[in-house]
């Protein structure tokens, strides 16, 4: 076969018998992957180095000259002040909405996971707004959360209860944006969720049963143990994903108020470079932010493995 | 055996309860996003407050598509296209790579796959000021290809195909190429039909994804009538936040399509969820 197909004679032997290991062939294949490739290289690969590159300098947009800068970029950011405080808010907002995320969508998978009526509109209505832009998202919670005029302090008052400064008072800020999150986000873990309890055979479930374990025996001894990679799975990618808030803040607080309270790393970047225009400075904060995430995913691949990468 | 029943009963009882609550409160923000886009300007900030408008009115649709400085109408076709163009552009090319890694050989294929994977363990945020810097440079500011272009790029897309990919027989292929087709036909006509499942899952993702997306249209259009939805509605909530009225009616206009669309496709959409692992942000 070899012999038969040298690439000099290679018009009549691919009339013949084709393989796609010769070096025609071959050639032919990177059409496959060509046109991706440069899109990748121009728009991924290469501007991931570019960045690393833009950070070492002290890049203003309208300046003429960029000088080189070394790591000053990232010995500012250390000593930075606002750094560290969006740095905080925006960990405690990703704790706090994916542990809450991530215990309530089980609770509910299960919930709707169970043989009842109408399981399929309740999934439905659980998921629903996850397909929302943030944008609609965060305007509707905004409305629903404000002090004077929203319906949440509405119906608090109603019951009695005090009003509530949701998202105006600086320590319920986080915790108010991480509700809004959640109502947003649940669905997706849910499903998530949902794939998972399907997978878990029912013999384990009867057998359970034959044996007089109750409801709640079922759920400690058996879903929950059998579900332990789904719920570390969608821990860290939640972690993950709510690490880069943006959306919320920028819709629902003016962009990280009151004062700087819920002001996160994303809207630190956004406003570095596309209200200053300082590029160093703010690739150096993406860079930053690419090292603290790359942190949590290297935690998800001890726990996983590398087939575990999924985008969010 | 009879108490054991009534717990039974008392169980399933308090099961639907808690779900019934649940989805009411669930599904209560999209119906108040509703309402008080049609409740009358004045009503907005009156208590009591109505939980059906007492007068509803159809004043801040219009409004909100008379307005000088909102062209919502315009925004919607934006999203629409901007989209739409991204999400065939990007299912296109992510099949076409993920076909060539699945299953052609050329020289290099596992040194650049493990590079794709790599650039998948790095959050998109530090592609933004290089990509933004050269779209800039390229002259793209304010127009479609600063969305279009960057936006085609999928990796994931490429890997998660790839792998469907490789579960089609081999020997369906050899069939065909026995037969002599080439490998595009044997591509385009067989290796993407058999991995509908997971085409169409990634459609509605890219197409989801592209249609919410709100960081880089924000930061790379300008003029008023190049906004897609989602930055159209940051100039709502910016200017117009004293009409709550109005801004709620342009939220709708922004969200009925996604809802909708979800409407039609929600088995699909959740069965893809549970496919790809992907959720449509």
């Amino acid at each position: 076969m070899a012999t038969e197909l040298s690439t000099t004679q290679g018009h009549t032997a691919h009339q013949h018998r084709r393989t796609w290991r010769t070096p025609m062939y071959t050639l032919t294949n990177y059409l496959f992957i060509l046109p991706f490739l440069i899109l990748f290289v121009t728009f991924v690969a290469g501007p991931i180095f570019y960045s690393f590159w833009i950070s070492l300098h002290d890049w203003k947009i309208l300046a003429r000259e960029q000088p080189f800068i070394g790591l000053a970029n990232y010995i500012n950011l250390m000593r930075d002040g606002i750094w560290w405080i969006a740095l905080r808010n925006s960990l405690y907002f990703a704790f706090l909405t994916s542990i809450i995320n991530t215990i309530f969508a089980l609770v509910v998978a299960m919930l709707v996971n169970a043989p009842i009526r109408g399981r399929d509109f309740f999934r439905f209505v659980f998921y629903a707004p996850v397909v929302l832009s943030v944008a609609a998202m965060g305007i509707i919670m905004s409305w629903m959360m404000n002090t004077q005029f929203g319906i949440i302090n509405y119906f608090l008052v109603w019951l009695g209860l005090p009003p509530v400064r949701w998202l105006a008072d600086p320590n319920l800020v986080i915790p108010s944006l991480s509700l809004a999150t959640v109502w947003w986000g649940f669905g997706f873990p849910m499903v998530i969720y949902l794939a998972g309890l399907q997978g878990i055979p029912d013999h384990l479930y009867e057998a359970a049963r034959i044996d007089g374990a109750n409801t709640w025996q079922t759920i400690r001894h058996i879903t929950i143990p059998l579900m332990m990679p789904s719920i570390f799975f969608v821990f860290v990618t939640q972690l993950i994903a709510h690490f880069q808030v943006f959306g919320q803040p920028y819709i629902m607080t003016g962009g990280g108020g009151p004062g700087r309270s819920s002001y996160t790393v994303i809207i630190y970047l956004y406003q570095t470079a596309w209200r200053y225009f300082l590029m160093g400075y703010g690739a150096a904060i993406a860079v930053a932010l690419a090292l603290v995430i790359l942190f949590f995913t290297l935690i998800q691949f001890r726990i996983f493995g590398r087939r575990s990468v999924i985008e969010y | 055996m009879n108490q054991y029943r009534v717990y039974r009963f008392l169980m399933r009882t308090l099961h639907y309860a808690v779900l019934i609550a649940l989805a009411i409160v669930v599904g209560f923000p999209i119906y108040w996003m509703l309402v008080v886009s049609i409740t009358p300007a004045a009503e907005v900030y009156r208590w009591p407050l109505q939980l059906w408008p007492a007068n509803p009115t159809l004043e801040h649709y219009r409004a909100v598509f008379t307005r000088q400085d909102l062209m919502v109408d315009r925004w919607f076709i934006n999203s629409v296209v901007v989209s739409t163009i991204i999400t065939v552009l990007c299912v296109f090319l992510s099949s076409l790579t993920a076909y060539g890694f699945a299953r052609l050989e050329f020289p290099g294929r596992n040194t650049i796959f493990l590079l794709l994977l790599f650039t998948l363990m790095v959050p998109g945020q530090v592609t933004l000021i290089p990509v933004f810097l050269l779209v800039r440079s390229l002259g793209w500011l304010d127009t479609y290809h600063a969305l279009i272009w960057p936006g085609a790029v999928s990796v994931f897309g490429v890997f998660l195909l790839r792998q469907f990919f490789t579960s089609v027989p081999k020997e369906l292929e050899e069939a065909a190429l026995m037969d002599g087709a080439g490998r595009f036909r044997i591509y385009w006509q067989i290796v993407l039909p058999l991995s509908r499942a997971a085409i169409v899952a990634l459609t509605i993702f890219v197409f989801l994804g592209a249609w919410n997306d709100l960081f880089w249209p924000l930061v790379v259009l300008n003029s008023l009538e190049l906004r897609t939805l989602p930055v159209g509605l940051t100039v709502l909530q910016g200017t117009y936040i004293q009409e709550r009225a109005l801004v709620m009616a342009g939220t709708v206009i922004a969200s009925a399509p996604v809802l909708l669309f979800y409407a039609i496709f929600q088995r699909r959409i959740i069965q893809g969820v549970m496919l790809t692992g992907m959720g449509g942000r």
